[in-house]
């Protein structure tokens, strides 16, 4: 029997519950002992891409006491857990005990559908879903983590789904964080774009590992084509039938 | 050139709904990065190429000083006059002094970066030199008085109703005309003129070889060979970085920046200079003076978070493939550089506090760094300049955090380390956003265009606990 941490990312824990709720059944279906540390609070990427490496310091020596006895981390978003991957290990460069910590940890952390794919080696989730599904392909899970084919081999092994092409799949939605709010014109750009390309598909259901990217493409949805939305990996391979296309 | 940094904001608002701008930006961008795609292609082994490629601008950058004095001593060996400038300054000043000993009335030129960054179109008109750019984009960008729009194709974005106005207007041409072909031969015959009579001629440099010595340019138009061949003085200005050590290096990294700018395999012309005229040869200019300017980058070698921006050698497939640049183009950068690497050279050579939009409008997508045939890591070093200017970095100029900014990172910081307190503070801050959120700019900036879901009841933590 596996056992797995999960690492729930604020934007989950607060906005988007259910994405955690589907991960964990998921995982609980694959036969996976899931653990949620309650201590958990934050990676500190959002002061980290502020600038503020000190403050983000303080959340990854937290972070890291937290998680670093589980030989499994999982974690739904792959903006987080690159932070934690990529970027941990690099902020220690001046402690070399707590750089060690951080990149054994990193070796340990791994995105939702990453850790289905290369460690649970399952495509097959028993997820059912009815329709043409677009994947967008967010930017630190393809660019930073190099994950872009597991998601698509989940997508594709779910029954009755059928992945289709997507133009400009791995150009960015324009979330970025506080770019979003910081520079709201560009980002809307950018979304607009992203959307653009979605509808062109002819998917029934865009597909995407990213909660940022979520918040973003389907805000822009519900204002612009309430009939179309996008949906968390966990989400999608929660599905088991009831859903048909949209 | 004028800085314009500071005015990012609203130049990028303008060029969302600029149609012409537009039109470039959402058609021959994801071509021109297509193409690149389809040009590596034509490696035997594509990543192994770009691996090369970056190793080495890493190692050329890595024994800078070493191979610049080598190039200085064999360009001279060779011939040509070597001027080293510290700034800017001192590269327009050389310039002007030779045009005024020599009693030049007027020169030529073959585009370059590094020229706009010294601005020495400015400081040659005041000295009343006229000055005729020779590459037809760089030509209409000239008499249009406007920046570059895209560091390879400077005029790509102008359409060819205002090209006919302006060549009516100031370039001598009588019929009203917007067939691309007809537009290029009234340049074409323009400039013509003004090649024959050349005395002195001025180019910018893709690469310097410091084992033989030599120069070379990438061009599509033959405005440079022009510029190099024909006067009887050659001025080409270099910065610092263009050099690598080996002519083998030069050809790989040749193969590089044709297909990663244009997806050509090679450009139409390349010309690899090695000094001036020898008394054998037929052509070629007399005297051939090579500028090597630092203007500020020796500082930027100095910190070795900094240095690896000096590996570039300005593709432009950065540029191509940014999400941000696809949406806004060139303009609102407000100086030489544009797209991801402007992100780069710009807040370097001038400053992180006239330059926070450039670090700033950054999504940390990872596209630039995943092109960069240089082996650039641009997301790093945005994420750096962040930090030096919350820092108030004194090199850099970094402006510093906000009392908000500070707090806010402090508190955020402590409370993230007592599960208790962030639990705490972050639900309250999710009911105060559900509740008076509505008129804060932050959240108007999001609702504006897009929804945002409905608060949950319940925290995910909330509902594991039960």
């Amino acid at each position: 029997m596996k056992k797995a941490a999960l690492f729930i990312p604020c934007s989950v824990n607060l906005i988007l519950p259910g994405i955690a709720g589907a991960a964990d059944l998921v995982l609980k279906r694959l036969g996976v002992t899931t653990v949620y540390p309650d201590n958990q609070t934050c990676c500190g990427q959002m002061v980290y891409n502020k600038g503020f490496f000190d403050q983000a310091k303080s959340f990854a020596r937290h972070f890291i006491q937290v998680f670093e006895n589980f030989d499994a981390v999982v974690c739904p978003s792959g903006s987080c857990t690159a932070m934690v991957k990529n970027r941990y290990p690099t902020l220690f460069d001046d402690d070399p005990s707590m750089k060690k910590r951080a990149e054994l940890l990193s070796t340990r952390i791994f995105e939702f559908s990453e850790y289905i794919v290369d460690v649970l080696k399952i495509e097959d989730t028993g997820a059912v879903f009815n329709g043409k599904v677009a994947y967008h392909e967010s930017c630190h899970l393809n660019r930073d983590l190099g994950i872009s084919a597991q998601p698509k081999a989940l997508i594709r092994a779910a029954k009755g789904a059928q992945l289709v092409h997507m133009n400009n799949a791995d150009q960015c939605c324009g979330f970025g964080g506080e770019f979003s709010v910081a520079y709201p014109d560009i980002s809307n750009a950018l979304v607009e774009s992203k959307v653009k390309c979605y509808l062109e598909s002819g998917a029934d259901i865009l597909v995407l590992g990213e909660p940022g990217c979520l918040l973003n493409i389907n805000g822009y949805l519900e204002r612009n084509h309430p009939e179309k939305r996008a949906m968390h990996i966990a989400e999608f391979l929660a599905e088991q039938g009831e859903h048909h296309g949209c | 050139m004028d800085v314009k940094t500071e005015s990012y904001v609203a130049e990028a608002k303008k060029e969302l709904v600029n149609p012409s701008s537009r039109m470039f930006l959402d058609f021959f961008l994801p071509v021109l990065s297509a193409v690149r795609e389809i040009g590596l292609s034509s490696f035997p082994a594509p990543q192994a190429a770009v691996e090369r490629a970056r190793a080495i601008r890493r190692q050329s950058v890595g024994r800078l000083g070493e191979l610049l004095e080598t190039f200085e001593r064999n360009a001279m060996k060779a011939g040509a006059k070597v001027f080293w400038a510290k700034t800017a300054a001192d590269a327009n000043m050389y310039i002007r002094d030779l045009i005024n000993r020599h009693k030049i009335p007027y020169v030529t030129k073959g585009k370059s970066m590094i020229t706009e960054e010294m601005g020495l179109n400015d400081v040659l008109a005041k000295n009343g030199t006229s000055v005729y750019e020779t590459d037809l984009g760089e030509f209409i960008i000239q008499l249009l008085e406007k920046p570059p729009f895209h560091i390879i194709g400077p005029a790509i974005n102008i359409p060819t109703d205002e090209i006919c106005r302006i060549f009516m207007e100031r370039a001598g041409m009588e019929k009203p005309t917007t067939d691309p072909v007809a537009l290029g031969q009234a340049a074409r015959d323009f400039l013509r003129d003004k090649f024959k009579h050349m005395q002195l001629g001025i180019t910018g440099v893709n690469m310097a070889v410091a084992e033989t010595g030599s120069i070379i340019n990438v061009e599509n138009e033959g405005n440079i060979r022009f510029n190099k061949s024909a006067p009887a003085i050659q001025v080409s200005v270099m910065s610092i970085e263009k050099i690598v050590a080996t002519m083998d290096d030069a050809l790989h990294m040749l193969r590089m920046l044709c297909r990663n700018g244009t997806g050509q395999k090679l450009t139409s012309y390349v010309t690899v200079d090695t000094g001036p005229r020898k008394t054998d040869e037929m052509d070629g200019p007399e005297e051939l003076h090579i500028i090597i300017m630092d203007n500020g980058r020796s500082r930027i070698y100095e910190n070795p978070k900094t240095r690896e921006v000096l590996q570039c050698i300005r593709c432009g497939a950065c540029i191509n493939i940014c999400p941000v640049f696809r949406q806004i183009g060139g303009y609102p950068y407000g100086w030489a550089y544009t797209g991801p690497i402007g992100k780069l050279l710009n807040p370097l050579l001038l400053g992180l506090d006239r330059t926070t939009d450039l670090y700033g409008a950054c999504t940390l997508c990872n596209a630039c760094k995943n092109v960069c045939p240089a082996g650039i890591d641009h997301p790093s070093m945005i994420l750096y300049f962040r930090n030096r200017n919350m820092k108030q970095d004194q090199v850099l100029n970094g402006k510093g955090a906000t009392f908000s900014e500070r707090f806010f990172a402090n508190t955020a910081g402590i409370a993230g380390s007592y599960p208790i307190v962030w639990n705490t503070a972050t639900k309250i801050g999710k009911a105060a956003a559900a509740r008076f959120g509505a008129d804060h700019p932050l959240v108007k900036a999001w609702t504006e265009k897009r929804a945002f879901p409905p608060m949950p009841k319940k925290t995910y933590r909330d509902i594991r606990k039960k």
